[in-house]
């Protein structure tokens, strides 16, 4: 039907454009407030969750209960929801889009007595036969064409399929057909394929009243740790990414993570690391009506070596003083801040030195990248890098492959009064660079600053003039 | 008859109070509560100079006498040290100078502890990176042992490097900010200064390109580069050549109050400083060539009020020597 036609049915219809982006986001801002049902959640095309509830539903009073709240609360907050819970992904699909397939009786009656027809929707196990055979073949999550195929040869139900000998039915319609029925019935395994990677341990506390103040969830962060930390000390484990999840009253979730560089069991030092955290994204979280269920989740966990203690109490390494520090530096002011420089293998002198953040060298710094103090010895480099180089204005060389007389920088002018040099440093041809040989000079000015200048190309060399860099200053 | 006695007990208090906020040993045989136990000495024991409480080890001493004397000491390992350059430019000089002085420290621990540099988004873009290689051929700072951060906003650099000073585990904390911020006023500098003297680790405040304000540093330095010293070979100093370099050091604020200029040299084969040799015979005045008019970069930062000749014409500066004699004169 077109616009023109829907108009002319209902003059007041209001046309809005379809925006899959904001559907998506949408469906996905539910996903993530499923998780507090599950943490194994899934999207299914663009209108529909699975959520895998093995396991969950005992801790909100069984499935009759799980899923009476779930609708309850996504009824408040504005969504009219299909839900189906079966033994099988395809039996709860069927049901769920069952419930739907006939809303002719129709919303109003639904939204004035909605349990009535949500009824149906729960599917006991060794039942999905009985709940499959009378339904249409829109049950099966079948592809229209095979759909039409089918309804061609007059099988119209599931359960008119389920009658056919099942040899001829694939050599015509394909093993699509087989393969969705098996699903639904359950003789064929078939898992979901959740979002989010499960953590391994996760600790959550919900609230009657809801939470408002960011002070009272920095507390709970220590409450939840120790929770936490009797479950990581069974598993000899620490944490080494932390995931607190806020889940708002009206459906919105913020999920705030911090990592540790080394594994982490102390529920202070969580805290701590929570409070830097909060401390730059505070302003950002919209408290709104606060938050009505909070989880910490150990999202990486690694193997926690015991340390022994000394008779003070004090543990021999001190190492943890600093990977804390680096680690609160990283809560508070992101990644990249606070780095390390490492050697790397090149000759060029702005390659010849690679930054990693502290936390990542932390944990793996092989004494083969360490540079040699002899090595180093024998060439003068700069202890500042200018990055990139700048441009110097020469006006000409006293010799021509010799060191400049006078140079300008900065718009200022300089007068060399001594060098040394040239270093020639040619490019790397192996890599695919096709960079001119640089000869650098040291220079010192009358003033006894000490520039590291280079120039790039020769005179004389296919008639273009050299150019010349100051690449850094020495001390 | 009780009345000077009580005059006398108020005066010590005093004295006591004064000595406690510069962070100094009040003039008592006792280490007094609040200092560092790691500055004091194992025993207990507080050795005298000149009548002033001293303490052993409290300083990095670069073991020139007239140097460390004019610094009352050496520079303090559990305080904050203000460096000053007078012009951008002179960035490397300043940092080249404070990591000489961390190179002496180091020397004295037993397990290297590592150092951070912190500075502001774009400064380093401006004064140039700190560049590993260099540091370990002239200072012998290896690149595992050198942190380096750079924070968007001056309010998360220092928090960092207050954090850092109070860490207790760095060996020092070089902050390097260019001019004057608001944000680092006397209370600012007081905190790091507080933080540095309970940790006992020093913290190096670079200033590019300010003017000398109220600070809680007990010492400012003014830092400007000098001539190289030649290198030297067996036959003698080669001519021409490019050796240790030179730092003209200006004792800006110290406890002594000996507003004194040195010139030193850094020798990266023995780390250590050295006095240098004044502007060689081959080298001609030590004057720029660029006197104001044309091409000279700006005058750092304000014409300063202190009544000192000298610094109100920065980029004229004369040779080190002659400094002290004019400013007796003046």
């Amino acid at each position: 039907m077109g616009i023109a036609d829907a108009r002319a049915m209902h003059p007041a219809i209001d046309v809005v454009e379809q925006d899959i982006a904001a559907d998506r986001r949408l469906l996905e801002g539910l996903a993530d407030w499923c998780d507090r049902y599950t943490p194994l959640v899934a999207l299914e095309g663009t209108e529909g969750l699975f959520l895998d509830i093995t396991g969950c539903a005992h801790l909100f009073g069984g499935e009759r209960a799980m899923r009476d709240d779930m609708l309850t609360r996504l009824f408040h907050q504005g969504f009219a929801v299909c839900c189906g819970v079966a033994s099988t992904p395809g039996a709860a699909w069927a049901a769920s889009r069952h419930t739907r397939a006939d809303p002719s009786p129709d919303c109003a009656q639904a939204r004035a007595e909605p349990r009535a027809d949500w009824k149906r929707a729960i599917v006991a196990p060794g039942r999905e036969e009985a709940l499959v055979a009378p339904l249409p073949l829109s049950a099966l999550r079948l592809d229209l064409a095979t759909r039409d195929g089918l309804e061609s040869v007059g099988l119209r139900t599931v359960g008119a399929v389920l009658d056919t000998p099942r040899a001829p039915l694939a050599r015509r319609f394909g093993k699509a057909v087989l393969l969705r029925l098996d699903q639904a019935l359950g003789r064929v395994e078939e898992s979901i394929s959740p979002r989010l990677p499960v953590p391994p341990l996760s600790v959550e506390r919900a609230f009657a009243e809801p939470l408002v103040q960011l002070e009272d969830i920095e507390r709970l962060v220590l409450a939840l740790g120790a929770a936490l930390k009797q479950d990581l000390e069974r598993r000899g484990e620490g944490a080494r990414k932390l995931d607190l999840l806020l889940f708002r009253v009206d459906g919105v979730v913020r999920r705030i993570s911090v990592g540790a560089s080394r594994p982490l069991r102390n529920p202070l030092l969580m805290q701590r690391l929570f409070r830097e955290r909060l401390a730059t994204i505070g302003e950002t979280i919209e408290t709104g009506y606060g938050f009505d269920l909070i989880r910490l989740s150990a999202v990486q966990v690694a193997r926690f070596d015991s340390m022994q203690m000394d008779l003070t109490g004090a543990a021999g390494d001190h190492g943890d003083d600093m990977a804390l520090f680096a680690d609160r530096v990283r809560a508070r002011l992101g990644e990249g801040v606070l780095m390390r420089q490492a050697p790397a293998e090149s000759h060029i002198p702005e390659r010849a030195v690679t930054m990693a953040p502290v936390a990542a060298a932390m944990a793996k710094f092989s004494p083969a990248t360490v540079l040699s103090a002899a090595a180093a010895r024998k060439r003068d480099r700069p202890i500042r890098l200018f990055k990139p180089p700048e441009y110097v204005d020469v006006t000409a060389a006293e010799v021509p492959e010799g060191p400049p007389s006078h140079f300008r920088w900065r718009r200022a002018a300089y007068t060399v009064a001594r060098a040394e040099g040239p270093e020639r440093i040619a490019p790397e041809w192996w890599c695919e660079d096709d960079g001119q040989a640089r000869d650098y000079f040291r220079v010192e000015d009358t003033t006894g600053r000490r520039y590291w200048l280079y120039r790039e190309g020769f005179y004389g060399a296919d008639g273009m003039q050299p150019r010349w860099y100051v690449h850094g200053m020495f001390a | 008859m009780a009345k000077p006695a009580m005059a006398r007990e108020a005066f010590f208090a005093l004295r006591q109070e004064i000595a406690r906020i510069e962070g100094r040993l009040a003039d008592r045989l006792e280490v007094p509560a609040g200092v560092h136990p790691a500055a004091a000495l194992p025993s207990g024991m507080v050795t005298r100079r000149n009548g002033e409480a001293h303490q052993q080890d409290a300083c990095i001493a670069t073991g020139l006498e007239a140097f460390d004397g004019s610094l009352g000491g050496g520079v303090p390992k559990a305080a904050l040290t203000e460096l000053h350059g007078r012009e951008g430019r002179n960035a490397g000089a300043v940092a080249g100078f404070a990591l000489g002085l961390i190179s002496l420290l180091l020397k004295g621990l037993s397990v290297i502890e590592p150092i951070v540099w912190i500075s502001v988004a774009g400064f380093f873009r401006e004064a140039g990176h700190p560049y590993a290689p260099g540091l370990l051929q002239r200072f012998g700072i290896a690149p595992q042992h050198l942190l380096v951060a750079e924070t968007r906003k001056l309010e998360e650099a220092l928090w960092l490097a207050e954090e850092a000073a109070s860490l207790g585990r760095l060996a020092a904390i070089i902050l390097e900010l260019p001019g004057n911020p608001q944000r680092l006023d006397l209370t600012a500098t007081r905190r790091l200064h507080r933080r540095a003297v309970i940790s006992g680790r020093p913290v190096f405040l670079l200033r590019q390109l300010a003017r000398p304000e109220p600070s809680a540093a007990p010492l400012r330095l003014v830092v400007s580069p000098a001539p190289a010293g030649l290198r030297k070979l067996l036959t003698g100093p080669l001519a021409g050549s490019i050796g240790p370099p030179g730092f003209t050091v200006d004792v800006s604020k110290s406890p002594t109050a000996r507003n004194d200029v040195f010139l030193l040299e850094w020798n990266d084969d023995e780390h250590r400083f050295e006095y240098g040799q004044p502007a060689s015979a081959d080298h001609g005045a030590v004057v720029p060539a660029t006197r104001g008019a044309e091409g000279a970069a700006a005058a750092s930062g304000a014409v300063l009020a202190l009544r000192r000749p000298l610094t109100s014409a920065p980029g004229h500066q004369l040779p080190g020597r002659q400094r002290p004699e004019d400013l007796r004169a003046g």
